[in-house]
């Protein structure tokens, strides 16, 4: 990259179904605890990104009457639909392009105020799917599990392990949702079915939730903190519709971690990245995410969690926050993720810290069965 | 030389609907202090601890400073009218709202002529949005002085202030 571009604050809500306050009422909380984090005004900054989704948010131009909260008064905005990784990119852009140099990306998705599946339904197409009628967001994913473990006989059990590490993972998080230190695989085998073989434990809650981090170019971010969190490399990728695609690959998600090792000069992601935060939306795509991100051949993500290699202590921790099974606030997932990866490298991730982070993934995605995915490489000062 | 018109073939369609339902938008204490305000026939604003505007419907927060604005002021009835528009004569079975046609209902005269207006009420920094009664578009000018119009038995709703009508000083 031409000009280097660091994250020198971020913030995240406390995420829970159903908070009582208002949206701006959170926003701005949350925005401003992203000020203070950096220790900056927001006089200082120059630009404002936001994302979420005018469905999830119930308005359309959902972003008109949030820009005082999330601090863009008479300041350059603009807003992402979908995912917060969406907005982080968009930020990095808008410095890159050297007219702007300090940036407030912001995320959220108060998912309580609606069922949001019912609108995911609508993600589908309305010439053919739709007609069906059977099809929807889950039943989606179901067919992909089905498929994927099929073809590479990844037993139930692996990805029921997945949900066992992500919340017990999510024990130790004081932000996050579903916590469940003492879960057992047998207790999410036999949880509640939601579409076979997908279980309530094996998808996330449904959650409230906002975050926000602050971007600066290179010499904004030496000026702002002594730990900056560097963008080292950056890849997103669209794939097929649902009907069209090879469900049991993440192929978008090769790609568009291709991108992001090669602009960060990675070669060997196993070795050279020391955790990993992804926006697993069902316990199996986690196995599925490891494998597009170079971490196990081609159906073999489940011998990194049979192996224990993904855990907290493992050689490859994936998802030490918990992960997105854990919280799910939509459109602020994957800008989750990102945060939870910069704690990682500044050592602010307490309880769920890994131990000598230098370089940390994040993944977020949107679209039915992860069509879309963006990866971000982000590094300390070494 | 037949119309391209004639010439068109409708394209298939399929019937879809929307229906995603209703949400439950998280509600704030504004609205609530607001009203229970115009009980009292009392017009509630909120003010901004760092600039020191006072803002009319309250808002909680203070895009200019970025702060909250949790205190609460008690504005003048009396205001000054920032801007108008005169609207068209009203006909039956041409407007609704919330549903309601205000002609039919008997809100509003056939043909009747309504000026919805902007104004500032003394102490407060940002307009409101309303309407002045007992006056006409003939009348009405920017910097005209007003009054708030209130029911007779407020009950707390966001329709117990009228309007605003002239003043007299």
């Amino acid at each position: 990259m031409q000009r280097r571009v660091a994250i020198v604050g971020y913030a995240q809500s406390e995420y829970q179904f159903d908070v009582p306050r208002t949206r701006e009422d959170q926003v701005f909380d949350v925005v401003k605890a992203a000020l203070r984090h950096a220790g900056i005004l927001r006089e200082e900054v120059d630009s404002v990104v936001t994302a979420s989704s005018d469905f999830l948010d119930g308005r359309t131009i959902s972003n008109v009457f949030l820009s005082m909260a999330v601090g863009a008064y008479q300041k350059d905005e603009s807003k992402v639909e979908e995912d917060g990784t969406g907005a982080l990119l968009y930020g990095l852009m808008r410095i890159l392009a050297g007219t702007h140099d300090v940036v407030t990306v912001e995320a959220h998705t108060l998912a309580s105020t609606i069922n949001p599946h019912q609108i995911l339904f609508y993600a589908l197409d309305p010439l053919f799917d739709r007609q069906v009628g059977l099809l929807n967001d889950i039943a989606a994913s179901a067919i992909q599990a089905r498929m994927y473990m099929k073809k590479y006989s990844v037993p139930e059990e692996a990805v029921a392990m997945v949900s066992v590490k992500n919340l017990a993972n999510a024990a130790l998080n004081p932000l996050t949702h579903r916590k469940m230190p003492d879960l057992t695989v047998e207790e999410v085998l036999n949880s509640k079915i939601y579409y076979e073989p997908i279980r309530e434990l094996m998808i996330p809650p449904i959650t409230d939730g906002v975050c926000a981090l602050i971007l600066a170019s290179e010499e904004k971010a030496r000026e702002i903190t002594d730990r900056p969190v560097w963008i080292e490399g950056v890849g997103t990728c669209q794939d097929h519709y649902l009907r069209e695609r090879n469900l049991t690959q993440l192929e978008s998600l090769q790609k568009a971690a291709a991108q992001a090792y090669e602009m960060a000069g990675i070669k060997d992601p196993y070795r050279e990245i020391d955790v990993f935060e992804v926006s697993e939306r069902f316990a199996h795509e986690e196995l599925m995410i490891s494998e597009a991100l170079g971490l196990a051949r081609e159906g073999r993500g489940q011998v990194l969690i049979e192996k224990g290699l993904t855990g907290l202590d493992g050689e490859i921790p994936i998802n030490p926050s918990g992960g997105a099974l854990s919280a799910d606030p939509i459109c602020a997932t994957g800008l989750t993720r990102v945060i939870e990866a910069a704690k990682q490298i500044r050592e602010e991730a307490e309880n769920h810290q890994i131990l000598g982070v230098t370089r940390a993934l994040a993944h977020g995605q949107f679209g039915i069965c992860a069509q879309k995915n963006t990866v971000f490489i982000l590094g300390g000062d070494r | 030389m037949a119309y391209l018109k004639d010439q068109r073939r409708e394209t298939m369609m399929v019937e879809g609907s929307w229906n995603i339902g209703a949400y439950r938008y998280k509600g704030s204490t504004q609205l609530q202090e607001y009203v229970d305000g115009l009980k009292e026939k009392k017009l509630i604003g909120s003010l901004c601890p760092g600039c020191g505007k006072v803002i009319v419907q309250p808002r909680n927060i203070c895009g200019r400073c970025h702060r909250r604005m949790d205190k609460r002021m008690v504005v003048s009835h009396k205001g000054t009218i920032t801007c108008f528009v005169i609207s068209p004569p009203i006909e039956k079975g041409k407007y609704k709202i919330i549903g309601i046609d205000p002609v039919e209902a008997g809100i509003i005269q056939e043909g009747a002529i309504l000026v919805p207006v902007f104004v500032r009420f003394d102490g407060a920094d940002s307009n409101i949005n309303t309407i002045l009664l007992n006056s006409s578009p003939e009348q009405v000018h920017i910097g005209m002085r007003v009054k708030a119009v209130f029911v007779e038995n407020p009950e707390g709703k966001l329709s117990d202030l009228e309007g605003v009508e002239p003043l007299k000083e």
